[in-house]
């Protein structure tokens, strides 16, 4: 691989950044550091890999969609929103638990990503990139009005009965929260990473094992060569879009338990996920986990070293390091 | 593929703009324009000088500015409807000066400066001759300049920075305390409440929300008159409170620093957020103490919590809770919009009052005459926690405008400091996740 000589340049003056760093933090002062900030620096890894276990399945449908449809959904954020929504209702009206309620969110997010994409994407799919991104984006806004009417702008949030003290979980008696080393760990944010891992293990080996995931990867890497060989591409697109909604669809009923619903929850999503899913490559499926891990480590990280900044400071600075260095992402396809 | 180079910089672009949009832009403070040559419509329904008796062309428009979209329209929404209240009760009781209704014009401001500005400059033109607005303090700032250009009043009913009336304006006043006193108040009663428990405040971590000014400006007042009061601030935590969705690392921070109380400032969501990580963190302090926070106040606090609401202080402003003509407005409110009507629209609903009696006073609806009478306003019989009559200073502040400190006890708010305006006993120090 070619390394431009201004890139050289870019990782020659990090790396002097990080050595000086490391110099002018000599052993005693690291240790005196680490006594005042180790609780910190671990709870930092906890927090950061288990939240970025849920953006990283955000990410997910997102990349996802881009990398078949070559759309970037702005509407991604306004759709988890909706997800949340119909989460919340679940459990207040129906009483239906947040985890049990991602059978329900799940298949209705399909069914909405469906629509979305017959209704409105499809008519446009031979305009322009940037008026398709606009169109998503029109979406976006559509949506958060909607909910703005229909939820109005009161914040809902649920408590769940359990995951207090000792809960049993199948033949597991656990005392959450689980506290380790002075860190703390939650059910709902385990249980949010638990699920947020297996899914993506799902949609992989649905991708990779699957005629079905043969077709969408084959419609994503040459759409002309796959309906040479039979693929109805229209049909695949419809499909893949409907799996990306249905990602945000899972981690909606996944965060709820964690976090207020209103109608800009997405927001906090939505730009995560972008820079996720360019620091993970554009379309690639483990990129989106592992910059999602990433991107959740860094904001936290951004706690132990930058307290009296917002986290999003962290976040920019990969985001803008990546564009320079490595454009394709880390798991990217080359140009 | 240049296709996705293309797409990437569009891409890197629209996130970046976006970013940018989320959060509010910082209070700009707009160079007052020259005047347009024509002076913009005037208010044409009423010839200013003549008897209040003479039937008048129109009605009284009053202007009312928030933001009834995003984030914040919760607060908007019923700050708009409770000026309407207002108005529809004055109107009920006969108007003023003798008959002659008012009106009201609401606008969005969709918490954005510049999208208020223009409603500004709309509404005056629609012919309104005064202003409430905006809930927040970057709008103000654009509104406030508008108002002082065109020289039509403008009433604040929330928006906290002080530097808003920093400008030397003078056609801009303001209902509720600023910055300053939120922040400098804010610490002397923690101070305060302490001691009248025999405990000690030594040290301290504040939490903020660091992007909207608003956080900002009374974490530098606090900070300020904390080390008056001979209290350490440890370490000061911002955090961006539209995009937060977890805190538990700055807790587990905090605790690390050790600090006798944390305070908090900021909006609804992060408040609730930041009280959840704290009592799983089981966060080691003796009180949590918010300043301005628009969580640890409000009814759904409770509602939303549950039990780990008890005990979460919250030094702000507020209604006169111990005064039944407050509650009697709430419960009008309640029954009208069938929600708990919250601090802002009852500031926003006082404000008209306050408007409707400059025009009494001035016995016209001439915007300069009602910018004299506010100037000189006397007003006792108001439902805010002050001690006293509310008038204004040079500089457009109320005089007497305080925050009050209040607490969950037993899942009620109830007012807790100064003593007398207090409902029922601090409990200090008091966590709800405390053995």
């Amino acid at each position: 691989m070619k390394i431009s000589r201004n890139r050289r340049w870019i990782l020659a003056g990090i790396a002097a950044v990080v050595l000086i760093v490391l110099i002018a933090l000599n052993g005693d002062q690291f240790d005196q550091w680490m006594d005042q900030n180790g609780v910190v620096l671990r709870q930092a890894f906890v927090t950061g890999i288990l939240i970025g276990g849920v953006f990283g399945l955000v990410a997910m449908g997102l990349t996802l969609i881009f990398g078949v449809l070559d759309i970037i959904n702005f509407a991604h954020g306004a759709l988890l929103t909706i997800g949340m929504y119909i989460t919340f209702v679940l459990f207040d009206r129906f009483g239906i638990d947040p985890y049990l309620a991602v059978l329900i969110t799940v298949p209705l997010l399909f069914l909405l990503g469906g629509i979305i994409q017959r209704t409105i994407i499809y008519p446009a799919r031979n305009a322009p990139a940037h008026n398709q991104l606009l169109l998503t984006l029109g979406l976006a806004l559509f949506i958060e009005n909607l909910m703005l009417v229909v939820f109005t702008a009161t914040p809902r949030s649920i408590r769940l009965s359990y995951g207090r003290g000792l809960t049993e979980i199948g033949p597991l008696a656990i005392d959450f929260p689980i506290r380790i080393a002075g860190t703390t760990i939650t059910l709902t944010k385990l249980a949010a990473f638990i699920f947020a891992v297996f899914l993506t293990a799902v949609l992989y080996l649905l991708l990779q094992r699957t005629t079905l995931g043969k077709a969408i990867r084959a419609t994503a890497q040459n759409k002309e060569g796959a309906r040479l060989v039979g693929i109805s591409t229209d049909r695949i697109s419809l499909i893949t879009f409907g799996l990306g909604v249905a990602c945000v669809g899972a981690a909606a009923a996944l965060v709820l338990p964690f976090l207020s619903v209103d109608p800009l929850v997405g927001n906090a999503f939505n730009i995560t996920a972008f820079v996720i899913v360019v620091l993970g490559g554009m379309g690639s499926i483990p990129g989106a986990l592992l910059g999602g891990l990433i991107i959740g480590l860094t904001q936290e990280l951004g706690v132990v070293f930058a307290p009296s900044s917002t986290k999003l400071l962290g976040v920019f600075f990969v985001f803008i390091l990546v564009l320079l260095l490595r454009p394709q992402g880390l798991l990217g396809k080359k140009e | 593929m240049i296709k996705n180079r293309k797409l990437l910089a569009l891409l890197a672009i629209v996130v970046l703009l976006v970013a940018a949009c989320a959060e509010d832009p910082t209070p700009t403070v707009e160079p007052v324009e020259e005047p347009t040559e024509e002076p913009v419509e005037e208010p044409t329904e009423e010839p200013a000088e003549e008897p209040p008796e003479e039937e008048m062309a129109g009605p009284i428009n009053i202007g009312g500015i928030h933001p009834l979209t995003g984030g914040l329209a919760a607060d908007g929404i019923q700050m708009d409807n409770a000026i309407q209240m207002a108005i529809d009760e004055l109107n009920a009781a006969g108007g003023a000066l003798g008959g002659v209704e008012f009106a009201y014009l609401g606008a969005d401001s969709t918490g954005a400066a510049e999208v208020g500005q223009t409603e500004a400059e709309r509404l005056i033109g629609e012919g309104a001759v005064a202003l409430i607005c905006c809930f927040q303090s970057a709008v103000t700032s654009n509104v406030a300049a508008i108002a002082e250009r065109d020289g039509v009043p403008l009433v604040i009913d929330v928006a906290v920075a002080d530097a808003i009336l920093d400008q030397g304006h003078t056609y801009t006043f303001r209902l509720q305390p600023n910055a300053t006193s939120m922040g400098v108040n804010g610490a002397q009663f923690l101070a305060e409440l302490a001691e009248n428990s025999g405990e000690e405040i030594s040290s301290v971590v504040y939490l903020y929300e660091g992007t909207t000014g608003f956080g900002d400006s009374v974490r530098a007042a606090f900070v300020e008159e904390a080390a008056n009061l001979g209290i350490e601030v440890l370490e000061e935590i911002g955090y961006a409170p539209f995009e937060v969705t977890d805190l538990t690392t700055e807790m587990t921070r905090i605790n690390s620093l050790e600090p006798d109380a944390l305070v908090v400032t900021g909006y609804y969501n992060d408040g609730l957020l930041a009280a959840r990580n704290a009592e799983e963190v089981g966060l080691d302090v003796k009180v949590v103490y918010g300043i301005a926070q628009g969580t640890y106040d409000q009814p759904q606090f409770v509602a939303d919590a549950g039990d780990l609401a008890e005990c979460f202080y919250d030094s702000n402003y507020h209604w006169d809770a111990s005064d039944p003509a407050a509650q009697e407005v709430r419960d009008s409110f309640q029954e009208l919009y069938g929600e708990e009507m919250r601090t802002s629209a009852v500031l926003a609903y006082q404000a008209m009052y306050v408007i409707a009696d400059a025009i009494e006073r001035a016995g016209s609806a001439d915007p300069a005459a009602i910018r004299d009478a506010l100037a000189e306003t006397n007003y006792a019989d108001h439902i805010l926690p002050y001690s006293g009559s509310i008038t204004f200073d040079d500089t457009g502040e109320t005089e007497v405008a305080s925050p009050v400190v209040m607490q969950v006890q037993d899942g009620q708010i109830v007012q807790v400091w100064p003593t007398d305006l207090a409902e029922s006993e601090p409990l200090f120090p008091c966590v709800s996740w405390g053995e």
